[in-house]
Parts: C-alpha cells; sequence; structure tokens
C-alpha cells in the first residue's frame, strides 16, 4: 500500500508541473460546461424546460461520454510517452522502481485521471444546478446514473489503456497520437466494409471492437429505458427503426477484458525491452 | 592485474566470488543484439570483473565499446542475454531491486524532466529512493546548485545538468556510485568540480565505479582499472599496478627512425612506440645488456637508455593498439 502512495505521489509531480496536464483538464471542463450552459440558457429561455439534476444527467454524460475518453487517451500519450524520449523512464528505473512499479504507476496515473475527469463532470453538474432556474429533485444521483458513470469510466480506461500501449510500443507522443487517430478511422471504416458482407454474424462482431464497445458503453439509451420507451412508439411514424440498446452486461465483461489485454500487452513489452 | 584474453572467469576471478565484499561482480556477462545470427551484434562478450568495496574503479573503452551497455544491464535497465552478475552479492531480481537502493547511477546524459526545476526533479529522485527531503538541500549545496534549483532543467548548461546528475545519484547516500562518463561535455574547469567531488565521495569511503574515455581524468581519480574493447575486457587490475608494470624502456639516439626500424626488428620487443623524447619499447623481458649489444653491432648508439613507467594512456594503446582520438587524455 506504501508503495502505491509513493507512485501517486511521484505520478502526480510529474503530472502536475506540465502545462498540458492543467490545458486538457481546462479544455475537457469547458466542452463539459458548454452543454451545462446551453442547458441553462434554455432553461432560463424557454417555460417548461428545466436543467436540474437529477434529471439531467443524461445530458451533462453524454457530452462527456463523446469526446472523455479520446481526451483520456490524448493525455495518457502526453504525459507518458515523453518519458522515453527524455530517457526518465530509464533513469526512474535507475534511481530504483522496478520495471512492475513503474508500470504501475502509469495505471495509477490512467486511473487517476478518469477519476479526475469524472469529478470535474460531476463538478459543473452539480454547479449547474445552482445556477439553473428550476428546482433540483431530492438526490443529485440516481442509480441510473452512477452506472452510466461507470460504464463512461470504463470507456475512458478501455481509450487510456489504448494510449498507454502506444507510447509503451511506439515511444514517442507524435507516432502514437499518429496510430492513435489512424486506428480510430481504421475501426471507422471496417463496419462499413463488412456491412456488404452481408454476415450477420460479422456484423454483431463489429459491436465489439474496442472502441465500438466504448461508444456502446457511453449509450445513454442503454441506461434510461424510460427515454427508449419514449422515443420508440414515434419512431414508426416517422419512418424510423425502433431503437435499440446494447446489452450493457457483456460489455461490462469485454471492456474489461480489452483493459486487461491492453494493459498486459504494455507491462510485457515494458519489461521485455531495454530503456 | 588480470589479462583476461578470452574473457573467461580465472581463477582470481572465482576466489572473488566467494568473498562477500565484492559490491559489483560479473561473470561471463554478455549482451548481444539480434536473434539472426548474421545479423546479430555482440556488443558485450563475456565479460567477468570485480569491484570491491571502498574502490573507485575505472571502466575504460573507446565510443562503443560497451561500457554504457555493460552499466545498463548492471543497473537494470538493459536485459543480459548471458551470464550473471551480482550487486552487493545478490543476483535474483527480486534482491537486486533490493541491492539497487544501495546505488546511486548516472548513465551517458543527464536525464530529468526538462519542464521541472532542479529541486522538483530531485524531489521525484528522492520520493523514488524514500528519502527525507532536507537530503535534496544538503545534495544540492554539496554539487553547488543551490541558487539555480528553483530554475527549470532545461535551461542548465551541461555543467549544471551533470551536477545535478550527481547530486540525484548522492541523495540516498549509497554505497555504490556508478557514474557513466560524468565529464562529458564539460569545461576544463567543470571537470576538475566533478573530480573533485568524486576524491570527496572516495574518501568517504564510497565504492565508485567510474566509466569514461578520458585515460589522464581515470588515471587521476581511479584505484582501479578494467580496459574495454569491442565489448571484450582486455585487462583489469589496480592502477599503480598496471602503469608500473612490464619492462618498458625509453631509447634515443642520432637517428630516431634507424633506431625505431631497429628495435622493431628486435626479437624480445612486444611494442616499439614513438615519442617526442624517443622511441618507447615495451620488452619481454628487462635484459637491457642484450638491447645494446644488439644495437651495437647494427652501430647504433644509443643517448639515451632509460627505464619508463607508462601511463595509463600508453598502457592502453599497448594492449588494444588504439591510437584513435576517440581515447585521449588530452580533454583533462
Amino acid at each position: 500500500m506504501k508503495i502505491l502512495t509513493i507512485l501517486l505521489r511521484i505520478e502526480w509531480l510529474k503530472a502536475a508541473k506540465r502545462r498540458i496536464f492543467w490545458v486538457a483538464i481546462g479544455a475537457f471542463g469547458l466542452f463539459t460546461a458548454i452543454r451545462a450552459v446551453i442547458g441553462i440558457y434554455m432553461a432560463s429561455t424557454i417555460p417548461d424546460v428545466d436543467f436540474t439534476l437529477p434529471e439531467r444527467w443524461p445530458d451533462i454524460l453524454g457530452a462527456v461520454s463523446g469526446f472523455g475518453p479520446l481526451f483520456t487517451a490524448i493525455l495518457m500519450i502526453l504525459l507518458f510517452a515523453p518519458e522515453f524520449s527524455w530517457r526518465t523512464a530509464r533513469q526512474n528505473i535507475i534511481d530504483g522502481l522496478s520495471k512492475e512499479q513503474f508500470f504501475t504507476g502509469k495505471v495509477i496515473l490512467l486511473a487517476g485521471l478518469v477519476l479526475l475527469f469524472m469529478a470535474v463532470a460531476v463538478l459543473i453538474g452539480v454547479s449547474s444546478t445552482i445556477f439553473s432556474p428550476g428546482e433540483s429533485g431530492s438526490a443529485i444521483f440516481r442509480p441510473n446514473d452512477l452506472s452510466y458513470m461507470g460504464g463512461i469510466a470504463l470507456g475512458m480506461l478501455i481509450y487510456g489503456s489504448f494510449g498507454l500501449v502506444l507510447s509503451t510500443y511506439l515511444r514517442s507522443s507524435g507516432s502514437a497520437l499518429g496510430v492513435l487517430f489512424l486506428y480510430i478511422i481504421v475501426e471507422g471504416i471496417i463496419p462499413l466494409l463488412t456491412l456488404r458482407m452481408g454476415s450477420r454474424t460479422l456484423r454483431d462482431a463489429m459491436e465489439f471492437l474496442p472502441f465500438k464497445v466504448v461508444e456502446n458503453l457511453g449509450d445513454n439509451l442503454a441506461y434510461y429505458p424510460a427515454e427508449l420507451l419514449e422515443m420508440n412508439p414515434m419512431r414508426p411514424e416517422l419512418d424510423l427503426v425502433p431503437l435499440g440498446s446494447p446489452d450493457i452486461g457483456i460489455h461490462v465483461i469485454v471492456a474489461l477484458a480489452y483493459i486487461v489485454v491492453l494493459l498486459g500487452l504494455s507491462l510485457l513489452n515494458l519489461r521485455k525491452r531495454d530503456l | 592485474m588480470n589479462n583476461l584474453s578470452q574473457n573467461t572467469p580465472d581463477t582470481d576471478l572465482q576466489d572473488q566470488a566467494s568473498t562477500s565484499v565484492d559490491v559489483i561482480q560479473t561473470l561471463d556477462l554478455t549482451k548481444r543484439y539480434g536473434m539472426r545470427a548474421k545479423k546479430s551484434v555482440l556488443a558485450v562478450d563475456r565479460i567477468s570483473f570485480a569491484v570491491k568495496k571502498g574502490q573507485v574503479f575505472g571502466f575504460l573503452g573507446p565510443n562503443g565499446s560497451g561500457k554504457t551497455i555493460t552499466i545498463g544491464m548492471l543497473v537494470g535497465i538493459i536485459m543480459p542475454t548471458g551470464g550473471s552478475f551480482r550487486l552487493f552479492g545478490n543476483s535474483d531480481s527480486r534482491g537486486l531491486n533490493a541491492a539497487r537502493a544501495r546505488v546511486g547511477a548516472t548513465l551517458e546524459t543527464p536525464n530529468f524532466y526538462p519542464y521541472m526545476s532542479g529541486r522538483d526533479n530531485l524531489r521525484i529522485v528522492a520520493a523514488i529512493k524514500g528519502v527525507n527531503r532536507s537530503r535534496i538541500e544538503e545534495c544540492l549545496a554539496l554539487v553547488g546548485l543551490s541558487r539555480r534549483a528553483k530554475h527549470r532543467f532545461k535551461t542548465y548548461s551541461q555543467g549544471m545538468k551533470q551536477r545535478l546528475a550527481l547530486a540525484a545519484a548522492m541523495l540516498n547516500d549509497p554505497e555504490l556510485i556508478v557514474l557513466d562518463e560524468p565529464s562529458n561535455g564539460l569545461d576544463p574547469q567543470g571537470i576538475r568540480e566533478i573530480r573533485e567531488i568524486i576524491h570527496t565521495l572516495a574518501k568517504r569511503g564510497k565504492t565508485i565505479f567510474l566509466s569514461s574515455h578520458l585515460l589522464v581524468e581515470v588515471e587521476r581519480t581511479c584505484s582501479h582499472v578494467a580496459i574495454i574493447r569491442d565489448g571484450r575486457i582486455i585487462k583489469w587490475g589496480p592502477v599503480a599496478e598496471m602503469v608500473g608494470e612490464g619492462n618498458a624502456v625509453l631509447l634515443r639516439s642520432e637517428d630516431i627512425e634507424v633506431l625505431a626500424g631497429a628495435m622493431e626488428a628486435y626479437p624480445d620487443a612486444t611494442s616499439v612506440r614513438r615519442t617526442d623524447d624517443g622511441i618507447v619499447v615495451a620488452l619481454d623481458s628487462g635484459d637491457l645488456a642484450n638491447v645494446t649489444r644488439y644495437l651495437s653491432e647494427r652501430g647504433i648508439y644509443l643517448s639515451l637508455l632509460a627505464p619508463h613507467q607508462p601511463s595509463l594512456e600508453e598502457v592502453f594503446i599497448d594492449v588494444t593498439g588504439d591510437t584513435t582520438d576517440s581515447m585521449t587524455g588530452l580533454a583533462a
């Protein structure tokens, strides 16, 4: 336990002194706040519209689920990959950390980033109710809201683990960011290609590609079935197919598996390669 | 003195393995890059040596000879592909990790977070080493960086970076200090400062493992030395013995070229080298009467014949045949 506290302190020292860390947190807060500000503005100008918690968590968290995971991956790469070009990774080992401890430090950093981003989102959400003209519900969170937050956090962990793997393998933030964006594009194209193949199994499998899993975990309809029930009756009238929602249970298991595999690959590479 | 032409552990080394005072001990330590036999590079080839407690051990070799890779293996950032080593008697990974807590080391260039101040960088090292913060100020003062400690590392001169690296290495008051090219990029004043710090540490009884290609610097600083070339240790032992051994003589005559030519053909001469004062000849035996007889038979009469104690640089050139600029003492 003591070593984890030390590693947390070391990672905090490294991150807190970097401008990019605060810029990223600020940008994340800003993007999240924009959604809240729009909600508050609408609540104060349009009658019968309110922006209060816990009812409006899907809106705030929906915004976070959109850009939060990518933010996590980018920040993880920017904080971790330069450790190889600055050769501070090797110096940390020379100074006494084992490779496993160094890696654990990065996992703590990843978990810390996810917690920090979620804390910023919660802070903005709670703050928004103070400025909103409507009256808040009796509780700030409902169980669904907490589940949704968990799903988004898992998505951030997948992206962050991906960033961690890319940083470990490529050891350069530029290359790691390049491959990250390239992969996002490729993963977006693959399902489109499989559509032509007609195989239902293959199409179903596409739902479990890493970033698609993140997308599904961030789908608010999966956590708020009442909204789904509200929306679906109207869709046939508009010539639209009824919406479905992903099975969150399976997605959580797949997400955990991805995180374990990605972190495992990263640790394996770090152990095997010279610094 | 140990000549390890085959790089196999000799009896001396195996005897040393049984002693408990070896701070570093390597046995056939090997590093090969690349898996395919044809394309693979043997960077370190079965090297064996031992460093005892309290020694200031110089690790000499030209650039690319395998010094840094050897140190990298000792400090845990490079995986050996063969052989083994012990730090404070530990050879398993858990023991080595524990032993590294007793080591302070810098490798090649000083590696710190460029956006952080010198003091903050040392805070990270202190956290890793489990050292009290007050020690940071002590070490900064020791290397003369107290006044610049709040400035960012990237604004430091090369000399200041080296001094910060020394401060970091000393932070946990280590028993073994490993310094890889600590004089790199320093001006003569900087080199002298680093030398003084190393002397201070040596006086305090620290074991110092110093890698350098500055031969004069090593000769001035170290009690023991190992010479590595092409990944092999070709000679190691106490500096005093190394520079004092052999039967070298300094010869001078009217025509130096004729004298050198004659001595190159002399059966007992192992090497002939021209210097400003004449020629230095290393002899298998110390029979000087034979030398004078041999030369006089060829009509060569000596104006000077004197015993010659070689410098470490000369020993190095003698054993490696290296006369390139990569190994000089001029920088000192």
